[in-house]
């Protein structure tokens, strides 16, 4: 009664049935082991690896970051330790979360609000509070019993010590953002990270943020802790020594905020090595405040506070340009400097178009270096169309405008020269005569950095040698190697004659002797310089002034904007001079000369 | 002619001992596995000495389904039925909620899972009924029936609701229905249909959800919220069977001709399946709606299921060709590997054995199911090669569904994966089903 003999038909077509069957199962596990063998073999070290990351967790002990001086020996940025309490949920049978926090805030009269960090993610550590004080400390530690997955630790954190007055020069520190961590993370970043933002924190972030130390262990798939492997120490940053003179750079932010907006800049720089000796953007900040509410108020204010004005900001030049037209005018026209060439009547026609001189009755028969001094304006016109608009063009790209400095500072603007092909490009509209005339006193679409400016004035100081601008001297690690130097060299020389670099200095002298620059003048030293009072679409005009001193034997430039005050010679020359009282000890009648005497 | 042997040696003839060996293998791994596996919770002693008593009890059954005859099951088939029926019946009324699932029956010390023996009591009926109306495959009417009693089954395990156990009964039917000779065509509509049953209660379920906790993808929400206002779901249900009804009626002009009772058919189990959601919605309760929702959309789980499928394709890729080695996976010994001495044990296997130890169970597995197959094939009755195909279609099934969940290719489950899993009922039933087997092997030259 065998089926396979009975029912031959059946048995038949059940064999073909049976068949298919064998060999469809056959394929599904051969389907099976060549994903296995795919997943084992062919990509078995990348998950070897993932495993062994992720039984990995490295707790965290920050470095404390580099000390940051200025020239004088002062310290700008340090760190100070403080108790950071940290939940930290290494072991089971841990208190929760909302349990330890009701707890601390028992202890601590309700100072924890809200955590932002609220992704508890197997082991994660959460940030409850920092800033405590050393009794807050010794409470904690004394309900420790209570608060199992507690652990209070001391951590360094940044103290700014001048606020304000050098906000920008240093910069601040902050957690690293989830966002950025993609982009940094190729430079050994990782999350949890502070990294410095603006100013030398940022520029120097990689000398100053030292290495992080901790203890690596194993964990479990809960984040809990199952055995410990080692511990590395932390390694602090080196310390930067900045080229900075605090004296200076007080004085100067003081003198800008006492002025009518307070808005403004000034760069100081050696004129013999292009170190800057003081760097102000006014109003500041207080770097000291970052992560609170106060630090939050600077990105609403109108006044911009974490902009660096002496990097940042783009002007239009005005007068101060009038030097590059002047030496450009010297090089290539052959100008009797003594002879009166023209006289001004307080306003120029271009055209059928009329450009008014600043001085409304004109100032009459002019030289060559009197026109400079007087900065008149109509003289300039008439120079300007002279010399034509690819001279001025070339000569403006010749005093480095329109290309950044190069300072060893984050984000710096490289300003903007107007060309003919640009504005057709751009505007749809030809180059008139008048934007030549306009362009050849600083006006129109040029732009330019308060840096920038200084920079020209340098170059004018050491006769067309001109050093790159630069803020750190150098870097030296804790072991007391110095790992960074500032070398000292000229980028390029600005070539033009002899004769020319004569006549500038002569009408530059003459401009601060007896010319619009005479509020800067100071006894016994003689200074040289240009007033410029910069016309915008804002507001009131800018007040520029540049000048270096002694003129002699040049010692520092001076770059200084106040925004929206008025005349160059009457807003910004004042405060110029109370930099070169403060350098030149001369008029000993603040608080830093009795500091100087000690 | 009957020549008497004694009891041994006629056992030691009868047994296939390829198929005992693979078992025997295969449960060997299945120990040291769910011993490594059980360290991390601290509850190796405990699993190992549970799966030992199953095993033995299962052994029990092993030698008692190898010395019944199988040929017995045909003309007591419709008795199981209804003592299968009536077990799911009673499981729904006094078992214990375990998961989210009212599955179990609790003896204090042991529970038991009647839905794993119900699976094989299945086969053994749904063969029943294939053998003796086998000359009527070509009719509707034998397969309307065949799926009465599929249906019968399904919907008291749906109560539960334990929906991974339901997946199993659908390759076995249509396997079995293909061995009986069901024509492709058929089997693609019945595939079809099934779809359509199942899936108009679910649908409905999660589209009811979709409002009330998802509110993600913005297209079905709309779809969801067009269905709920007034009378439109109706409306739409209408427009779909009118539109069945003309497709068929302009084949039919096309001289494409179709028997009427397709389209009818199919219009029928669209009524049915918008009907039975009425129900279905209305008495789940919440922990069973809960179960729903995961199965449904899995990423719903808190910790994400796709952080189970991808901590355990670490674990397996992380073993690389000879493993890290017996209790020192770091993937199962710290935890990252989600139920690992259970539904996830072939992580385990993976990791710590290795690509030599995982492939060696895969064919040993195979051994087993190529094993049951040529049982089938030298089986005495045609019965017994149902009964044969129709368990190995159900363990191959379960292999593929639940080693395919752990190397990441299907959606998470929550099947077992048999013989190797941690399980009192499952290993229990695995044991009775190669015990049939053993059964039907015996037999297979034996003349009365």
């Amino acid at each position: 009664m065998v089926w396979q003999k009975e029912n031959k038909f059946n048995y038949e077509t059940f064999l073909e049935k049976h068949k298919v069957i064998l060999v469809f199962f056959m394929l599904l596990f051969i389907g099976l082991s060549i994903r296995l063998f795919y997943l084992q073999i062919i990509k078995g070290d990348k998950y070897r690896k993932i495993s062994q990351q992720q039984r990995m967790y490295n707790t965290r002990e920050r470095a404390p970051r580099g000390i940051i001086y200025s020239a004088d020996k002062e310290v700008l940025a340090e760190n100070k330790f403080n108790y950071v309490v940290f939940y930290h949920p290494l072991k089971a049978h841990q208190n929760s979360l909302e349990q330890v926090i009701v707890e601390l805030n028992k202890i601590l009269d309700g100072k924890i609000k809200q955590i932002a960090n609220k992704d508890l993610k197997y082991g994660k550590v959460v940030k409850l509070i920092d800033n405590l004080t050393v009794e807050e400390m010794f409470k904690i530690q004394e309900k420790k019993l209570n608060l199992k997955g507690v652990s209070v630790v001391r951590e360094p954190r940044r103290v700014y010590f001048h606020p304000e007055a050098i906000s920008h020069v240093i910069g601040y520190v902050n957690e690293i953002r989830s966002n950025e961590i993609e982009n940094m993370a190729s430079q050994g970043y990782k999350i949890g990270d502070y990294i410095g933002r603006g100013g030398i924190e940022q520029e120097y972030d990689k000398y100053l943020h030292g290495k992080d130390g901790g203890w690596q262990i194993e964990v479990n798939a809960k984040g809990y802790q199952i055995k410990a492997f080692k511990y590395v120490t932390p390694e602090v940053g080196a310390d930067i020594y900045s080229t900075i003179n605090l004296k200076l750079q007080k004085v100067a932010y003081d003198a800008l905020k006492d002025s009518c907006t307070a808005r403004g800049a000034i760069v100081v720089l050696d004129a013999k090595t292009g170190a800057v000796k003081a760097l102000v953007s006014c109003p500041g900040f207080n770097a000291n405040t970052v992560g609170s509410k106060k630090f939050d108020k600077y990105l609403k204010n109108g006044n911009s506070p974490l902009f660096n004005r002496t990097l940042q900001a783009l002007y239009p030049p005005g007068s101060i340009f009038k030097v590059i037209t002047f030496a450009a005018a010297a090089d290539l026209l052959n100008i009797n400097p003594s002879e009166i060439t023209f006289t001004c009547t307080g306003s120029f026609e271009v055209g059928n178009r009329h450009f008014g001189c600043w001085y409304k009755p004109g100032h009459g028969n002019l030289n060559f270096i009197a026109a400079v001094a007087q900065s008149c304006s109509s003289y300039f016109y008439q120079l300007g169309l002279k010399l034509g608009i690819k001279n001025l063009e070339k000569y403006a790209k010749k005093f480095y405008l329109g290309q950044k400095t190069g300072i060893d500072l984050p984000n710096e603007k490289k300003g903007f020269i107007p060309n003919p092909e640009w504005k057709k490009a751009k505007l749809k509209m030809p180059w008139f005569r008048g934007d030549t005339a306009i362009f050849a006193i600083g006006q129109g679409a040029i732009l330019v950095t308060p840096l920038q400016m200084a920079c020209i004035m340098s170059a004018v100081a050491n006769k067309g040698l001109r050093y790159k601008p630069y803020i750190v001297d150098k870097v030296v690690d804790f072991e007391g190697n110095e790992i960074y130097k500032h070398e000292l060299k000229f980028d390029d020389k600005l070539e033009l004659s002899d004769k020319t670099w004569t006549l500038l200095h002569q009408a530059l002298l003459e401009s601060v002797e007896n010319g619009t620059g005479r509020r800067c003048k100071l006894e016994g030293i003689k200074i040289a310089g240009k007033t410029g009072t910069a016309q915008n679409s804002q507001g009131k005009d800018h007040a520029w002034f540049t000048s270096y001193a002694p003129a002699d034997n040049p010692e520092i430039v001076i770059a200084v904007i106040v925004e929206h005050v008025g005349g160059g010679g009457l807003n910004a020359a004042p405060i110029c001079k109370k930099i070169y009282e403060a350098y030149f000890n001369i008029e000993p009648t603040n608080e830093f000369n009795k500091e100087d005497d000690q | 002619m009957i020549q008497e042997r004694p009891f041994f040696q006629r056992l030691i003839f009868s047994i296939d001992w390829w198929l005992v060996f693979s078992v025997m293998v295969l449960m060997s791994i299945s120990f040291a596995a769910i011993y490594s596996a059980g360290i991390n919770y601290e509850l190796s002693f405990r699993y190992v000495s549970v799966q030992l008593l199953a095993s033995s009890i299962g052994f029990v059954g092993f030698l008692f389904f190898t010395g019944f005859n199988y040929q017995y099951y045909k003309y007591i088939g419709k008795l199981l039925y209804i003592f299968s029926l009536m077990i799911l019946v009673a499981v729904l009324i006094f078992g214990s909620v375990k998961r989210g699932t009212k599955g179990w029956f609790d003896f204090g010390f042991v529970s038991f899972q009647p839905v794993e023996f119900a699976k094989i009591v299945f086969i053994l009926i749904f063969a029943a009924f294939l053998d003796i109306c086998s000359k009527e495959s070509k009719k509707i009417s034998f397969l309307i029936f065949a799926f009465a009693i599929l249906a019968g089954h399904l919907t008291l395990i749906m109560m539960q609701p334990d929906f991974s156990s339901t997946l199993s009964y659908f390759p076995v039917t249509l396997v079995l229905l293909f061995t009986i000779g069901v024509g492709f065509f058929r089997l693609i509509c019945i595939m079809i249909l099934g779809i359509l049953a199942v899936g108009i209660p679910l649908l409905a379920t999660f589209i009811d959800m979709q409002l009330e906790f998802l509110q993600g993808k913005m297209l079905l929400t709309k779809v969801a919220i067009f269905l709920k206002t007034g009378w439109n779901v109706f409306y739409f249900i209408f427009v779909i069977l009118f539109l069945i009804m003309c497709g068929w009626w302009l084949l039919w002009k096309l001289k494409i001709k179709i028997q009427i009772v397709y389209p009818i058919v199919l219009s029928v189990t669209i009524l049915l399946g918008c009907m039975a959601s009425i129900p279905v919605k209305n008495s789940l309760k919440d922990y069973q709606r809960k179960r729903l929702i995961v199965f449904l959309n899995p990423n719903i789980d808190p910790r994400g299921s796709g952080y189970n499928i991808i901590q355990s394709k670490i674990a397996i890729g992380s073993g690389k060709f000879m493993g890290k080695g017996f209790k020192k996976g770091t993937q199962a010994q710290l935890g990252f590997v989600p139920e690992q001495h259970t539904d996830f044990i072939f992580s385990v296997i993976g990791e710590e054995g290795g690509w030599v130890m995982a492939q060696l169970t895969l064919f040993f597995y195979f051994i087993f199911i190529w094993r049951a197959l040529m049982i089938a094939k030298e089986a005495r009755d045609r019965y017994g090669s149902l009964v044969a195909i129709g368990i190995a279609t159900m363990f191959t099934f379960y292999v593929v569904i639940n080693v395919g969940m752990v190397m990441g290719m299907m959606p998470v489950t929550g099947m077992p994966l048999l013989m190797l899993s941690y399980g009192g009922s499952s290993i229990f039933s695995s044991l009775c089903a190669v015990g049939i087997l053993c059964s039907i092997h015996s037999k297979r030259y034996t003349y009365c």
